[in-house]
Parts: structure tokens; sequence; C-alpha cells
């Protein structure tokens, strides 16, 4: 709430880079560069989304590919039906919320780790079941593949991240912002301050899982094939959970500058070294943690700090 | 009406009676201590009252409302704020988020710019206003306890709870924490406080309670309570023991 000029000036930078990279299909650039984009900005919005629960609630959800996977299930379903891709990705994002605060009733009740763990559990019972009912490829129709339109998606995928953008800075600055944070500082001292607990917890929730929903269906709808489990693989999970950490959890700009971060390294890296660069990634992971728990957003204000100090030296 | 009446509380954690059949009642303005060594139940029945534990037995009323049992933010909704003993502000906020927490969720529930107002006016009579943009974590134990006791107040309390706000501080802060205290009785603050330091709370009740092993044992002025033979008991004959064991 103090700190909201500070977040608003970052959701001002954000959306005014967002809003400059609307005009790159217009430069008509190579499909390679705008898929490219493409994955920065679902990348943007899974990170932030994941950043909602565990930035600013301080719950450490491992079963975010758990909503990922069921918004992507059911926009495939509704939109190869014939629906409206955004009815379809709403019905998704919907289902994706609903299913949350089933489960988030219940596994509100664990703690810490065990809360971890026990969301990490639901995403993989999801995969497996998921799998297991649908075990066919999932591929659009030849009409839907001839009238793809590239173009349509990065717009897609655009307004998405500036929606998860807007809903995070909205978020931070806001009474329910802070009551979330109270929640991660210390919940019983925020619940004896008149914070309700389980309900912040299950709003926050709710609005991170519509978003990892949302950000499903835009998998869904851009994809031409994929195995209907494969959303629910838990590296959607990790993945957000790297670039949040990467950029600064609990920030509003960390989320999406450890996503530029990763998908750019992950390119990188994935074409020099194909098989260890998830080795790679662990490592950084583990000096992020450990050096750096603030990420990049943190390693930024310590230089900052450096260069100021040495500034009033000289 | 009394502002609190604790009828007949019990606690047990497995075996062990924590609190036991404890009754007393506390009038609006009033300061009410409660003493008694080292494992008698005061925690225990703070949180009780408090909303952090529940009751096996009995009732507390506010206002003539039943609290027990409620969860502790209904408990702070309903008017009953508190600090720990060992103290917890969100270390990761500001100061003034601090307070502003305990005026945006408590009973008051202003408008945010009302909150802010008021939580600065807060930080202001405690002395913590030149830290209002800090974090809290870097402010010192007595400042820490100055900024629980504004997230408290902060929260419109109409019951204060401190749970031992004096341990850990030297006597110069011990002295300035009991003039916070005496501030609050002034100004028409009802209050229950716990307290290890038995001459600060003798200073500042004009009526205390004494728990052993759970129970009540004693309950009035505090010349009195000093006097009894119940109490003395408690406190004298375990430390005489512990001499002789020595």
């Amino acid at each position: 709430m103090t700190a909201g000029g500070h977040e608003r000036r970052w959701a001002i930078v954000i959306l005014a880079a967002l809003a400059l990279l609307a005009l790159l299909p217009l430069t008509a650039p190579r499909d390679d560069v705008l898929n490219f984009v493409f994955l920065i900005l679902l990348a943007i919005t899974l990170a932030e989304s994941w950043n909602i629960v565990a930035g600013y609630a301080g719950q450490v959800n491992l079963g975010h590919a758990a909503f990922f996977g069921l918004g992507a299930l059911v926009t495939r379903m509704l939109w190869t039906e014939g629906a409206p891709v955004l009815l379809a990705m709403a019905a998704g994002a919907g289902t994706a919320t609903l299913f949350a605060l089933v489960i988030g009733v219940a596994a509100f009740r664990l703690r810490g780790a065990y809360f971890a763990i026990g969301t990490l559990a639901l995403g993989e019972i999801l995969r497996t079941t998921v799998g297991n009912v649908l075990p066919e490829i999932s591929t659009l129709p030849a009409a839907t593949i001839a009238s793809y339109r590239l173009t349509q998606r990065f717009y897609l995928a655009l307004g998405l991240a500036a929606v998860s953008v807007l809903a995070v800075a909205a978020l931070a600055t806001s009474r329910l912002g802070l009551g979330m944070r109270a929640i991660r500082e210390d919940e019983e001292a925020a619940e004896s301050s008149g914070v309700g607990a389980l309900s912040l917890k299950l709003t926050a929730l709710a609005l991170s899982t519509a978003l990892a929903g949302l950000a499903g269906g835009l998998f869904a709808y851009y994809h031409i094939s994929y195995y209907p489990s494969h959303p629910f693989g838990p590296h959607w999970t990790f993945d957000a959970l790297l670039m949040t950490f990467i950029g600064g959890v609990g920030t509003l700009q960390g989320p999406v500058l450890g996503a530029i971060l990763y998908i750019v390294l992950k390119e990188y890296l994935a074409l020099r070294w194909v098989d260890i660069h998830l080795l790679i990634f662990g490592a950084l992971f583990v000096g992020i943690v450990l050096l750096l728990p603030g990420g990049l957003v943190q390693a930024a204000e310590r230089a900052r700090g450096v260069l100021g100090g040495a500034r009033r030296a000289a | 009406m009394p502002l609190l009446e604790v009828e007949r509380l019990s606690k047990g954690f497995g075996g062990v009676r924590a609190v036991s059949d404890v009754s007393f009642a506390l009038d609006e303005g009033e300061l009410l201590g409660i003493m008694g060594p080292n494992g008698s139940g005061k925690t225990t029945l703070f949180n009780l009252i408090a909303g952090a534990l529940s009751p096996d037995a009995g009732r507390i009323r506010l206002a003539g409302r039943d609290i027990a049992g409620r969860p502790a933010h209904e408990v702070c909704a309903a008017g009953v704020a508190r600090t720990f003993q060992l103290v917890r502000p969100f270390a990761g906020l500001t100061v003034l988020e601090n307070v502003l927490v305990g005026r945006l969720y408590g009973r008051a529930r202003t408008t945010t710019s009302e909150a802010v107002t008021e939580a600065r006016r807060l930080l202001r009579v405690l002395g913590l206003e030149p830290r209002a943009g800090e974090p809290a974590a870097r402010l010192t134990l007595i400042d820490r306890k100055r900024l629980e006791l504004a997230r408290a107040l902060a929260t419109s309390p109409r019951l204060l709870l401190l749970d031992e706000f004096m341990a850990g501080l030297n006597p110069v802060e011990t002295a300035t924490a009991m003039e916070l205290v005496r501030d609050l009785v002034a100004g028409g603050m009802t209050v229950l406080m716990v307290e290890h330091i038995v001459w600060a709370l003798m200073d500042l009740a004009r009526r205390i309670i004494v728990l052993s092993a759970g129970e009540k044992i004693a309950d009035g002025p505090p010349a009195a309570v000093a006097a009894d033979p119940n109490v003395v008991d408690v406190y004298l004959g375990a430390a005489v023991e512990r001499r002789t064991r020595a």
C-alpha cells in the first residue's frame, strides 16, 4: 500500500512494453519470432498467476499445472466442438477456478510443506487420470489448421499477459493484497488482526487459477496437436516457480523479468546443450534461492544500494 | 453488565489440564492483571479468549455475546485485540502497513484513506512515525512491541489483551511500556494483561487474579492478593524449595 507508487510505476512500464509489442505483427516478422514472443507472453501469465498464491498469500502451490491443464482440456473440447474460443476459454478458466475452490477448502487445512506436497499430488493425479482416459493425441481438424492464424494467438497472449500484470498490480496495492501479505508473513498474527486467512487464501487461489485456466485455454488454442495430459505435466508448475523465483517472488515485475530471462535462456541453452539444460536450470535455481532469495529484483536493489553508497563515498 | 465474562472455562492438552474451571469478569475501562508461575495456564487462557484455541468447556462472553470457540479473526472483529508474548510483527511489511492491516481488517474497517490517517496518528502517538516506511524487521524489540500495540489498537478493540508486554525490556524501557499502558487505561481502554514482572503488574492493576496449575487461586486488589497465603505459597514456596535444593 505504501509501496503502491512503486508497483504502479512498474505496471505502467510493463504495459507500455506490451503495447509496443502489439506493433510487432505489423512489421511482418518471421513466424518463429512471433512464436518465441508468444512463449514469453504465455510464461508471463503463468508466472504471475503462480506468484499470486506464492508471493502474496505465501502458499507454495505445486499443483499449478492441474489448473493450467483443466483450462486447456475444457477449452480444447468446447472450441473443437464449435464454441467461440473466448467463450471456451472462459469456461475453461471457470472450471479450473471451481475445482481450485473445492480442492482449496481441503488443501488449505495443510500448512507449509504439507500444502506443497498435497497440491503436487493433486497435479500428478489429474495428469495420470487424463492420460488414462484420453490417451490419444489431440489434433486440430484439417479445416481449422487451414484457417490457423498465428497473429490471433499472439494478440490473445498479449492481452492475457496484460490482464495478469494488471490483476497483480491491482492486488498489490489493495486491501485484499495487504491481507494476503499479512498471512504470508504470519498467519496467526494476521488472524488475530482480523484477517480471515482461509477466505483470503481461497480468493488468492481463485484469482491465480482463473488466470492459469485462461493460460491453459490459450495453450489449447495455440497448439495444433498435443497429448491431452501434456498441459497437466509438472514442468508447467516448476517453470512458473522457477521464473517467479528467478525474477523475484512477491513483486509485480519479478515474474515478468523471470519469464523473459527463463524463456530466452531456455531456448539458447536447449539449442546448445540439448539435454543438460535442465541441470543448468536446477543449479541456477539453487544458486538464486541460496544467494538471492529475492531474485533479480533484489539483485537490482542491492546493486543500486552499492552504487548509491559508492557515489556518496566519492 | 461486565465487558468480558469468563465462565467455568477449561482446556486440556492430552492429560494436562492447562486451564481448569476458571471464571472471572472484567468491567469496561478496567485493567485486570493475571499472574502465576510458569505453566500455570496464563497464555492458554489468553489464547482461549483471543480465539487462537478452542475451549473444551465453558463460556466467554464479550458484551453478552458468546465468542468461545470462534476463530481469531471473528473474535478480533467482535472487538478483542492482542499482542503476543514473543512479538510477531509482519516482518516483511512496512511499519505503516503493519498498522494498516489492523485498521483495514479489524473492528473499524474504514476506507483506505481514513485508515492511513488513523494508522499514522497511532504511529505518532507511539513514537514510530519517523519509521513508517521501513520494514518492521528493522525495528528494535521495544519498537516492535510499540508496533504490535499500534496494530492491535488499530483494530479499534473494546478489550485489549497484553501477553507479557514487558518481557525482555530493560528497566528504562519497562517504565516506558508501563506509561503506554497507563495512558491507554486513562483513555478508557479495557485491558487484560498477563505479566511476569510482578511489581509492574502490582503497580498498574487495581485487581489481579492468580493462576496456579490452571486453576484460579486468588482474585482481588494487589495488596490482598500479595498477602494471600495461597499466593505466597505458590510463589515463595517454590522459591524457598529451589533454594534449599541448590
